[in-house]
């Protein structure tokens, strides 16, 4: 762990967070991230007790994001819970959830075994019964994994590499979006490297209070990237909580060597991207199309101070138009949403996003994070898509792989 | 005219401690204090419950005392102490020797020192320097003045005593060389009146010689001046003294959610010379620093200063050098009958100051009962119940918090945030205060203003130092019909209160804090009642 971590010393109280705070708004036991993280904090360093509104925090970082004094808000929070899980015991559900790498591992050679075990009503009286929420539909796990996929193709060799981090939920529910990055990147003269020995980028253990163990997969992530970026090789996550946690949380929680290295190297796919147009090396050569999409920006994504990418990049695709929902978190916050407990209020936080999207005409809903994908066609029907996605198909067929 | 047994001038713990020790031994006693219980030097102090090790080679007399007041306090006064335990540390560049001294004396006193191995020291304390040559453990512990005073003082109104807060003492009566009785002018309206009585226990603290000198006393007391700095936060979970002889700068005592740094040590002027300054706070970050390398960068939230009321009688001892023990003096040698003065001493050793001034004055009065405040506990503690249905209503940690600041009054509070759900919200975030501990103070017939509330409470001793709490405070004190002047009067009170405090440590986040500060009342709030010109 960091030493250094969680500062609270730097916080005014001016309540900017408590403003602003998605879950502060949605549920009234919820105190607010600066009573929940500084204020708390300097009491449970003396001992206080009974920390149970610790567990509303989604860890979204809306607080970190408008903190105007840098604190570390929802880093505190979780480096609190994690203290507070110790002591009070976790509940099996919880360790499920933030172990979803291990379930996917048990379940993908099963599949579709698994997920037709998932929706029988059997299965689900058994997922009610450890706290997961009836009305939360789960995630189907893929066919085939992205790894399992991406080994078979055949890129066209390049000069520039690029690694990819996969992350869990591209790798084992949504693969296309991983393949579908490499497309693009390879209709961009760049050859994906996905190095072995990566592992789940550790953020539903971080937020599930288990902090050791993320430590240890963040390490293991940093010993496999470390080379990559000392080589000065980009890398790449198409899941925003990934990549924050490459480029923020794995310095800010750990002090792992090389995570500085591997964070000033870190970039979104999408981020990457544009900064590809703006040095002038995007390939331009778009097919015209006509869609209207609408984007939402995941609260991990605006963490990384990197503007909204989609809208320039998607929005310059001929025939083409994208609109910014601008309505905050949609409110699933990873495995969050999918408990019982917790289903509630993350419906309540998505209720401005849904209530947008419900009243636009489009195409589909762009956005970045896996599970902010699942909130916004669970809360409005809507399809939802990977930015990346529009763009390979902007550029078929010349580049098909 | 009121009519009673003895009167005790000065409401800290010496004078709580003995208007409990009279009650409880039946005599009929008055308690006289200026301003509020615990507005000296029992609030201006660290806070530190001595193991005795700190006056072990040195002063072995006072350290012997604490040893054993250390164990009675921590019986007597549970909810007033907090037990961190203590460590003694000593870093390579002090004197080894000292060392070996300190532990032989430690031995001699009966007070466990039990060595740590450098490693799991800074496992305990991981702020500490690794440069740390040796530690050892003691039963150092945290104590809250306020809370001590408070406590003691509604034990003594439980059996007899009596309490006059903001009541000053302007002439002590004699008739025929014979203390007859002590007048006294009512600081909030002003009156003047008499209480008769047939002794006057002068326990003034820095303030003794003044008292004695109304009645054609004196006393040799020399006020000594010690700065401290409070912390945003417990960087330091356990009292940390730097293990050699005592010097400024060498004490951290966890108190709550601050940690609390001092001391230094200067003859005072006179014993209201307690504006802290810069220079002093500088000269304590650099003492401090090496044993916690981190601490000029942790965010102070304020400095204060008290006196200590240290006791030379005669024999020219002054500052560090003299002796931390008390004296108590019978001015009937100075033909002034009637007339006890209690001086100088430690917080620690508050009761057994206390017992040994009422054996005197039990003594004159022809009382032969023994002194039980060592037995019987200060108060009650909440009832476990108690305690479990309240954590249903504050916030996190609240309950716990609140049931030590309040003491008895802790039932009534719960039952106000059962009766009404809008007393749990919290008027100062930053302490944890709710809105119903707020009222059941600012209903006591003791309380005049938000600066008797915020002792009591620790409304705006935190992170914020008002920033948000004084505003919502002064809204509480209008309401409770306490507001003897416009609530921007109240405000500005409050505030120049705090500034006080903040100004010798206007760097870093406590600036930015102050800035924020301002623009809540200077802008938003308009304290200052700055026109538009445009329209004039």
């Amino acid at each position: 762990m960091n030493k250094n971590c969680c500062d609270i010393d730097a916080c005014t109280a001016c309540s900017t967070c408590a403003a602003l705070c998605p879950v502060a708004a949605a549920v009234r036991e919820f105190p607010g991230p600066k009573l929940a993280g500084p204020a708390a904090e300097r009491f449970r360093r003396a001992g206080a007790r009974d920390d149970a509104a610790l567990a509303y925090c989604t860890n979204c970082k809306t607080c970190e994001i408008t903190c105007p004094s840098g604190v570390p808000v929802a880093a505190i929070n979780m480096r609190a819970r994690a203290e507070h899980q110790k002591k009070h015991g976790r509940k099996l559900r919880d360790w499920l959830l933030a172990h979803g790498e291990h379930m996917a591992k048990l379940a993908l050679p099963a599949q579709p075994l698994a997920d037709l075990g998932m929706d029988n009503p059997v299965t689900r009286q058994v997922l009610k019964a450890i706290g997961i929420a009836a009305g939360r539909p789960l995630p189907k796990y893929a066919r085939r994994s992205f790894l399992r996929q991406f080994g078979k193709l055949r890129q066209q060799p390049c000069a520039d590499k690029i690694v990819f981090f996969p992350g869990c939920f591209t790798n084992y529910n949504a693969p296309e979006v991983g393949l579908d990055l490499v497309a693009v990147l390879q209709a961009n003269g760049h050859e994906v490297v996905v190095p072995k020995g990566l592992n789940c980028c550790g953020l539903p253990l971080v937020t599930g209070g288990y902090l050791e163990e993320a430590e240890a997969a963040a390490k293991r992530n940093i010993a496999v990237l470390a080379p990559y970026a000392a080589a000065g090789v980009p890398i790449l996550a198409a899941c925003p909580s990934c990549g924050l946690m490459l480029k923020q949380d794995y310095r800010e929680l750990f002090a792992a060597d090389g995570a500085a290295e591997v964070a000033a190297k870190t970039y979104d796919a999408m981020e990457f991207l544009l900064e590809l147009r703006d040095a002038g090396r995007l390939n331009t050569a778009f097919k015209p199309g006509k869609a209207r999409y609408l984007y939402h920006a995941p609260c991990h994504l605006r963490a990384q101070g990197i503007g909204r990418p989609t809208l320039e990049l998607i929005g310059a695709l001929p025939g083409v138009t994208v609109a910014d929902l601008d309505a905050g978190c949609c409110g699933i916050a990873g495995s969050y949403g999918f408990k019982d407990d917790r289903y509630e209020i993350s419906m309540a936080i998505g209720q401005e996003l849904f209530a947008r999207i419900k009243a636009e005409q489009a195409d589909a809903v762009l956005t970045d994070c896996g599970t902010c994908r699942l909130q916004i066609a669970h809360g409005t029907g809507a399809k939802a898509l990977h930015p990346v996605s529009v763009l390979r198909k902007a550029y078929e067929p010349a580049y098909k792989l | 005219m009121t009519k009673t047994q003895a009167v005790v001038i000065g409401g800290g713990a010496t004078g709580a401690g003995i208007l409990r020790d009279l009650a409880m031994r039946g005599v009929k006693a008055v308690l006289i204090e200026r301003r509020d219980l615990a507005n000296g030097t029992s609030s201006r102090f660290h806070g530190l419950l001595h193991s005795g090790g700190r006056y072990a080679v040195k002063d072995p007399e006072s350290a012997a005392e604490c040893v054993a007041e250390n164990a009675v306090l921590r019986r007597i006064a549970r909810q007033c102490v907090e037990d961190t335990e203590g460590l003694f540390v000593r870093l390579p560049e002090d004197d080894a020797a000292f060392e070996t001294e300190w532990l032989a004396a430690c031995r001699a006193l009966g007070l466990p020192a039990a060595p740590l191995p450098p490693a799991e020291a800074l496992r305990l304390e991981p702020g500490l320097t690794p440069r740390l040559a040796a530690a050892y453990r003691v039963p150092d512990a945290a104590i809250d003045g306020f809370r001590l005073c408070w406590q003691n003082v509604a034990s003594a109104v439980r059996h007899g005593g009596e309490l006059r807060t903001y009541t000053e003492v302007v002439a002590i009566e004699r008739a025929g060389g014979r203390v007859a009785g002590v007048v006294v002018r009512d600081a909030v309206s002003g009156a003047t009146s008499t209480i008769a009585c047939d002794l006057v226990i002068n326990a003034a603290g820095s303030w003794v010689g003044e008292v004695a000198a109304l009645a054609g006393a004196a006393v040799d007391v020399e006020p000594d001046r010690g700065t401290l700095i409070a912390f945003n936060h417990r960087f330091a979970g356990r009292v940390v003294n730097r293990l050699r002889p005592p010097a400024d700068g060498d004490i951290f005592v966890p108190h709550g959610s601050v940690v609390i740094f001092g001391t230094t040590s200067a003859a005072a002027d006179n014993p209201d010379d307690t504006a802290p300054r810069g220079e002093e706070v500088n000269a304590l970050l650099r003492l401090g620093e090496p044993l916690f390398p981190d601490l000029p960068r942790y965010r102070i939230l304020r400095a204060f200063a008290g006196t200590r009321p240290l006791y030379t009688g005669g024999h020219g001892a002054a500052g560090r050098a003299a002796s931390r023990t008390f004296a108590v003096l019978d001015h009937s040698r100075e033909g002034v009958h009637g007339l006890i003065s209690v001086v100088g001493g430690k917080l620690t050793t508050y009761r057994l100051m206390a017992e040994k001034t009422v054996d005197l004055a039990c003594g004159k009065l022809g009382i032969a009962v023994p002194c039980r405040t060592a037995a019987e506990p200060l108060a009650a503690g909440p009832a476990p119940g108690l305690l479990a249905a309240a954590r249903k209503y504050f916030p996190a940690g609240g309950a716990e918090l609140a049931a030590a600041r309040l003491g008895d009054a802790f039932g009534a509070v719960v039952g106000r945030l059962g009766d009404d759900p809008a007393n749990a919200a919290l008027i100062c975030e930053c302490e944890r205060v709710t809105l119903g501990e707020i009222k059941e103070v600012a209903a006591c017939a003791t309380t005049h203003g938000l600066g008797d509330i915020r002792r009591r409470t620790r409304l705006g001793m935190g992170t914020c130092q008002g920033a948000y709490c004084g505003f919502r405070g002064v809204a509480a004190v209008c309401a409770a019909g306490l507001a003897d002047k416009p609530a921007a009067g109240l405000l500005g009170d409050f505030l120049e209160e705090r500034w006080a405090g903040v100004r010798p440590v206007l760097w870093g986040t406590q600036l930015r804090e102050q800035e924020l500060l301002r623009g809540i009342y200077g802008a938003s709030l308009n304290i200052d009642g700055a026109m538009n010109d445009e329209q004039l």
